[in-house]
């Protein structure tokens, strides 16, 4: 709190935070330990859904199992970090589902045809990169909430997809299903670990690093933080939401490109429900979801907490059914217990 | 004068931590009759006005309507009593009509189901015409002018049978023609009977329409006359009370030494008529007015937030064509805006992230934010204008009014802006953090450069500007060494007759 000469004001009397018996224990609880704990709570879930799953099956806490989870999650994993980058600038994509399909189509065809690997992997990154950078100068334009904008843009790129595969998947992915389709061969570290581990890996070091040095990232905070101060401290918005989506739309290339590669397949649904997966993911997680605050690593405890749901309710013996309705009760749940401040 | 007293405000007071904004206030208002209340900023006109239509709950004293004290203090409450206040910006629902509005929650229905729509607009239409108010009842809200939203308010409160109407700064958004029906409107209700209190920083036109005025200083009441007995001058000195002294060690005169590093030579826009003024380095240059005499539009205009019609501005001695804010921080101007959480800070970032926030490239090095500089930076600053602070990676929404001021000053110097212009930057700040405030503004021109103070409150100028521009209506009226003036005369500038000669 302030120092003694900081008398409270007539204006405005300091709010106390509401003064629930959890509330004032965590306050305590932050005067010793300098972390913000309250934001990784997934991981305290995480530990107790693994524990109790445990006891019900002697298959269930076994490394390929966990090595199953992190290949089942890494691409939604890779969109997350995407996304909550722009949700963090206030902003947000619902194009990504449609737009990793296109990608991987536009590759796959490619292939297909018998281009050169290098070629259709740019293409396919490039299509998605492009569509990024559409979706930024629409949103940069400020006539409507990106909501809306990139609604019509995932619209759009559902018909230009099953246009172009008329709709029959192209099953043949070639390199990318040799790349991505199996686990890391012996002699390299973490023997055994799906290889669709590494570019996830990279994907959240980079955005961690991006949303912590650079400045860009500082612009994105700043923006969902509050625009108008954004805008008069001299912040160049419109161009830093094209960039913000453009960065989203590269993600999402790569993230086609293993996913494709991952199962072998280039299909208009291949990433049906990323978009919102995604933004429950990165929410979940501790990324605010009108902007401001967030961060790569909260948000990837969102993702991990939504595979390691979906897997326990499986070993527990559950119909698949109870899958939705635990992801969806974990929404409720996070939304309503994420710091009450704002 | 033999109407009955409708509303008496006997012996009220209201404290807020640190100041008492109210102190034994009474005044009484008969039916019928027009009531001015004038006072400067932070005499206590909006506290009271929040008493009598139950914002806030007096702490002492009591409130009386026609004859009976009021026990509940909530604005619902004092509307069923026939309570009506008419804000500069009224609230209405803009995606209904007329009728609705002014009916809104009395609007005859069958059954309770559907809306009667020919019944509303009849109603609302003979209530209109009976106060000859020329509006279509069927026209959506959103559509009306903002004059004619305010008739749409008054409507409303006609409709519930108001019989004490609170009109505050009614013609800020008027031009002279509607001024003129508003006056007429208000000489309707008085024959009708309803009380008004007529809260105003234009003296003419409270001299013009009130039976009875009362001057409000410092929370208190220090006259209640008739008009008749009373001049506008005679107002002005009760609104400033005794001559002032000029409040912090300074050396006057002998600061403005530098070259001229803000210049506007005869700006205009919509709000601004041909304005003069020039900062110089080393120099702290006051501009005051009522809302709505300019000020703020200077501010905005520089900054490239407004069009410039218009004129010229010199920056640093060379020509400048305001474009935005990138364009002016790029110049060596910065803005310290009269909100800070609203339009100044992040307030979720840190009070280090929003000290760097205006020059991010100065601490990037090949791509990569030199997170330690930027702690370098922010604790320099933070010690060197001792902002109160837990740490430096405290968000600045949990800082007080006057630290976060400070944090915008920050800003600006670790922009290394030349040229500074800030809003009101003492408004809703304590005494102490004031004093602070006023300090290092008169530091930022020791340290040469050129500061362009934006206030209301001329009192709070005096006390730090080596010289004051009055504004009144766009235009500046005078452009003073403080030396040579004082808080009567400026107030007589910006609010008396003195300034109307223009």
């Amino acid at each position: 709190m302030a120092t003694p000469t900081n008398v409270p004001l007539p204006a405005r009397p300091q709010k106390e935070a509401p003064g629930s018996i959890p509330v004032r224990l965590y306050g305590r609880l932050r005067r010793f330990v300098n972390v913000d704990v309250y934001a990784y709570w997934p991981l305290f879930v995480m530990v107790i859904i693994i524990a109790y799953t445990s006891t019900k099956s002697s298959n269930y806490l076994t490394v390929f199992n966990f090595e199953n989870i992190l290949s089942q999650v890494a691409p939604l994993g890779m969109v997350t970090m995407g996304q909550a980058i722009l949700l963090i600038s206030a902003g947000l994509d619902l194009s990504v589902g449609y737009n990793i399909a296109l990608s991987s189509i536009v590759t796959g065809l490619l292939l297909q045809d018998g281009q050169p690997m290098w070629l259709a992997v740019g293409c396919g990154i490039g299509a998605a990169t492009g569509v990024g950078f559409v979706n930024g100068v629409l949103v940069a334009q400020n006539r409507a909430h990106p909501f809306i904008i990139t609604l019509g843009v995932s619209i759009f790129l559902f018909g230009l997809d099953t246009q172009l595969t008329g709709g029959a998947p192209v099953n043949d992915m070639k390199g990318l299903y040799t790349v991505f389709g199996g686990n890391l061969a012996e002699g390299f570290p973490f023997f055994g670990l799906p290889t669709v581990a590494i570019p996830l890996v990279i994907v959240v070091a980079f955005a961690y690093s991006f949303l912590r040095w650079s400045p860009l990232g500082r612009r994105a905070y700043a923006i969902g933080g509050n625009e108008e101060a954004a805008y008069l401290s001299g912040i160049p918005i419109k161009r830093t939401k094209i960039y913000l989506y453009t960065l989203m739309g590269a993600i999402v290339g790569l993230t086609g490109m293993v996913l494709a590669g991952q199962i072998n397949e280039a299909s208009f649904n291949l990433a049906q429900n990323f978009e919102l997966e995604s933004i429950a993911c990165a929410v979940i997680g501790g990324t605010a979801l009108f902007g401001g605050r967030g961060g790569a690593l909260r948000s990837i405890q969102g993702v991990a907490l939504w595979g390691i749901v979906q897997n326990a309710i499986v070993f527990t013996g559950l119909s698949s059914n109870y899958q939705e309705m635990a992801l969806g009760a974990i929404i409720v749940i996070a939304v309503m217990v994420t710091r009450p401040e704002r | 004068m033999a109407e009955p007293v409708l509303l008496a405000i006997e012996h009220v007071g209201k404290r807020f931590p640190g100041v008492q904004a109210l102190d034994d206030v009474s005044l009484t208002l008969r039916a019928g009759e027009v009531h001015g209340l004038v006072g400067q900023n932070g005499a206590g006109k909006s506290t009271l006005v929040k008493c009598i239509t139950g914002v806030h709950a007096p702490d002492a004293g009591q409130i009386v309507l026609e004859g009976g004290p009021i026990t509940t203090y909530m604005p619902k409450h004092a509307y069923d009593l026939g309570i009506a206040v008419v804000h500069q910006r009224t609230q209405l629902i803009p995606w209904l009509s007329v009728a609705e509005n002014v009916l809104l929650g009395q609007l005859p229905t069958f059954h309770g189901a559907v809306i009667q729509r020919g019944e509303a607009n009849r109603i609302t239409r003979d209530l209109l015409e009976r106060f000859r108010l020329r509006l279509d009842p069927e026209t959506l809200v959103h559509r009306l002018a903002p004059p004619e939203r305010q008739q749409v308010a008054i409507a409303r409160a006609l409709f519930r049978r108001a019989k004490l109407l609170i009109l505050d700064e009614p013609t800020a958004a008027l031009d002279a023609e509607r001024a003129q029906h508003l006056f007429e409107l208000i000489g309707d209700l008085q024959a009708q009977d309803v009380g008004v209190l007529y809260v105003s920083h234009h003296l003419e036109e409270v001299f013009r329409l009130a039976d009875r005025i009362t001057v409000l200083r410092d929370g208190k009441v220090v006259a209640t006359r008739p008009v008749g007995e009373l001049d506008q001058n005679e107002v002005v000195t009760l609104m400033a009370g005794r001559r002032l002294e000029n409040g912090i060690a300074r050396a006057p005169g002998e600061a403005a030494a530098g070259e001229p590093l803000l210049v506007l030579d005869g700006i205009s826009n919509a709000v601004l008529h041909d304005v003069r003024l020039s900062v110089r380095a080393g120099e702290v240059v006051g501009v005051t007015g009522v809302i709505g005499a300019g000020g703020h539009d200077i501010a905005r205009t520089v900054f490239g937030l407004e069009r410039l019609d218009a004129g010229e501005i010199r920056l640093r001695g060379e020509p400048y064509v305001p474009r935005g804010p990138r364009q002016a921080i790029a110049r060596g101007l910065f803005l310290v805006p009269e909100d800070p959480t609203r339009d100044g800070l992040v307030p979720v970032l840190s009070v280090a992230q929003n000290i760097t926030l205006v020059d991010l490239p100065g601490i990037t090095r090949s791509g990569v934010l030199r997170l330690g500089k930027e702690r370098e930076i922010a604790e320099r600053y933070v010690g060197e204008l001792s902002i109160a602070t837990s740490s430096i990676d405290t968000p600045v929404r949990n800082l007080s009014g006057g630290n976060q001021q400070k944090v915008l000053v920050a800003k600006a110097l670790a922009l290394g802006a030349t040229v500074l212009v800030l809003e009101e930057p003492t408004q809703g700040v304590d005494v102490h953090a004031t004093a602070e405030i006023h300090r290092i503004i008169r530091s930022l021109a020791e340290g040469g450069k050129a500061v362009m103070v934006i206030s209301t409150d001329i009192r709070d100028l005096l006390q730090f500007a080596d010289r004051v521009v009055a504004l009144r209506g766009g235009r500046v009226v005078a452009d003073l060494p403080a030396a040579e003036t004082d808080y009567a005369h400026m107030l007589d500038l910006t609010v008396g007759s003195l300034g109307a000669v223009a």
